[in-house]
């Protein structure tokens, strides 16, 4: 049957449910459109030959590689616009600079979008309030400025308002702003030791 | 929302401490605060009170429901009525945590009380779950929420939203009609 | 627990589809049994036991939900669909008669959202169909409420087994405001933590670099 290949990547998505972003599939996105274009090529002779010719009985034939245009067209919309919400998630989670790993599977106009989306994000903060409005930080109502936190691998050096910097050893712990380990905690690079 | 934005509301009720430094009145955007007399009992957030406990600057006076009497009428009453009944704090499952952890030595009998406040939620919420149920059997389109808190309502939102998405779905199906004209979808 | 900024596009909400709802687009992959009512010229290669050229009238297939909505017609005779099993009267019977023994997982598992598609076809039995979806969700309501908001911290597979998708969908509902109400209770909610999402990668990488 037609559009097999773009259902596969469909349940590509579908098969990583918690937001992860498998690597961009080329290949496959490369298959659909081909197939797309052999039904359009096939569609356009059928319906010249109809025309012509007044051959009706072609009409459901033409139907049906129709439906499947319409049909690759959707999987193949869907696949990039659920990607895109995967990407905007990881501004959220990693932070504006994402790991090597990551970027791997995003493709260059991936990679454009989230760039972009990035700018957009830091514009709109930097328009918030007097001097701007970090809304990344303090998703949960924070309790209390500073908390404990104990570094869960070697990060090396960290440098704080003040000027002062501290090395961020694997196991040792800190008393730190929590404003300033916040990202970090969601990277999983500290961890929060509750009080 | 998430439990712990219901109870960042929950700090900001009221509660009465006696403190044991003096400041004078400080004035800010939420409201004015104090002034502050040592022994003399004044009304603060809850989250300044707990604040100032942490610190050994005051002891906390619990609100006049949190009492095991006053909580085994209620817990009596919520068990015979049908219906929800009034509960003596908007927030009184977050005031009875945030306060029983934090100033459980100021307050008398603080683990009937966390008991007894428990069993009051698990009635109630035996109670949310009979009325959904009958909400949903029914086919009902609307329902008063009279005498229930925020942290109920919380704990079954996401679900009954999605349910009563569910049966919409499934209802209109039901009218006639509706399935005339051409499909859109591939 | 779900990442926390990663939002799928939901399934629609009535008797259409969202167009980006990777669930809805899966949905509509779901095949029905068919019979062609007039000949498709070109395309016998889609129908295997056929060696001819064309797709004749009378063929029997089994068709994606999809191109059965797309290539039927009430006019024209293009296609007739026929009702799967579970929506026919024997299996109403069985439904009406008590839903919650029925393993929905096995009939469906898109039993409900199947359903509702199938009333696109013109069938003189829809509005028994339609009725008995309603119920049989009706009708196992309350025990999807209750496992979901009962079971905490214990394992939910044998909960969820015989659910159909739509009722997966209730129960991860209803698990995360209990999992948000106990981890408040136990005072974590106040921790914070690291994201799941950015752990989930780092245990693929694990396991990317093992053999």
């Amino acid at each position: 049957m037609f559009c097999e290949k773009a259902i596969e990547l469909v349940r590509e998505l579908q098969r990583l449910r918690d937001g992860q972003l498998p690597a961009f599939n080329e290949e496959t996105l490369r298959q659909v459109l081909q197939e797309m274009e052999h039904l359009y090529e096939q569609n356009q002779n059928d319906v010249n030959e109809a025309k012509s010719e007044g051959r009706a009985d072609l009409i459901p034939s033409i139907k049906l590689r129709h439906c499947s245009l319409l049909r690759n067209q959707r999987c193949l919309t869907a696949y990039l616009y659920d990607r895109l919400m995967r990407i905007r998630a990881l501004r959220w989670e990693y932070g504006s600079v994402l790991p090597a790993n990551v970027r791997f599977h995003m493709c260059a106009e991936e990679l454009q979008w989230f760039s972009q989306y990035k700018k957009s994000l830091a514009t709109f903060m930097r328009s918030l309030g007097g001097d701007g409005l970090d809304i990344t930080q303090d998703v949960k109502p924070p309790k209390s400025l500073y908390i404990q936190v104990r570094c869960v691998k070697d990060h090396g050096e960290f440098e704080m308002d003040d000027g002062t910097v501290i090395l961020l050893k694997k196991n040792s712990q800190h008393f730190l702003p929590r404003w300033k380990c916040e990202q970090l905690i969601r990277q999983g690079i500290l961890e929060h030791v509750a009080s | 929302m998430d439990p712990s934005e219901v109870e960042f509301l929950a700090e900001k009720e009221m509660v009465k401490i006696i403190p044991n430094f003096s400041l004078d009145k400080i004035y800010l955007i939420g409201g004015d605060l104090g002034p502050f007399n040592p022994g003399l009992p004044v009304d603060v957030p809850v989250w300044l009170a707990l604040n100032l406990k942490q610190r050994q600057k005051c002891r906390v006076i619990p609100p006049e429901w949190m009492d095991v009497e006053k909580l085994e009428e209620m817990r009596e009453l919520e068990r015979k009525e049908e219906a929800f009944t009034p509960v003596p704090s908007p927030y009184y499952m977050e005031l009875t945590k945030l306060l029983l952890n934090h100033a459980s030595d100021n307050i008398p009998k603080a683990d009937e009380i966390r008991t007894l406040v428990k069993d009051i939620w698990d009635t109630r919420i035996a109670k949310l779950r009979l009325s959904a149920d009958s909400f949903i059997s029914q086919q009902e389109a609307h329902a008063k929420l009279d005498n229930l808190t925020l942290m109920e309502i919380n704990t079954i939102r996401a679900f009954f939203l999605d349910s009563l998405n569910c049966m919409y779905k499934l209802r209109s199906n039901l009218q006639p009609g509706s399935a005339t004209g051409q499909f859109t979808d591939f | 627990m779900d990442s926390q900024s990663y939002f799928p596009v939901p399934p629609g909400v009535g008797m259409e589809e969202n167009f980006f709802s990777l669930d809805d687009i899966l949905l509509s992959q779901e095949r029905l049994p068919t019979r062609t009512e007039c000949a498709f010229p070109r395309l016998g290669f889609l129908e295997k036991s056929a060696d001819s050229q064309d797709i004749p009238e009378g063929t029997k297939m089994e068709l994606p939900l999809w191109l059965s909505k797309g290539l039927y017609e009430k006019k024209r005779r293009v296609l007739s669909v026929e009702l799967p099993k579970v929506y026919r009267e024997g299996w109403r019977t069985v439904f009406n008669a008590d839903p919650t023994v029925v393993d929905l997982h096995k009939m469906g598992p898109y039993y409900y959202g199947l359903g509702s598609q199938m009333l696109h076809f013109d069938n003189p039995e829809n509005p028994e169909i339609a009725q008995t979806l309603l119920q049989t969700f009706i009708g196992r309501f309350r025990r999807t409420m209750d496992s979901s908001q009962n079971a905490y911290n214990e394992d939910t597979s044998a909960l969820v087994e015989r659910l159909d998708c739509l009722e997966k969908e209730l129960f991860k509902s209803g698990q995360s405001g209990l999992n948000g109400f106990q981890s408040w209770e136990k005072g974590r909610t106040s921790q914070l933590t690291a994201s799941t999402l950015v752990l989930n990668y780092r245990k693929r990488k694990i396991a990317d670099v093992q053999p």
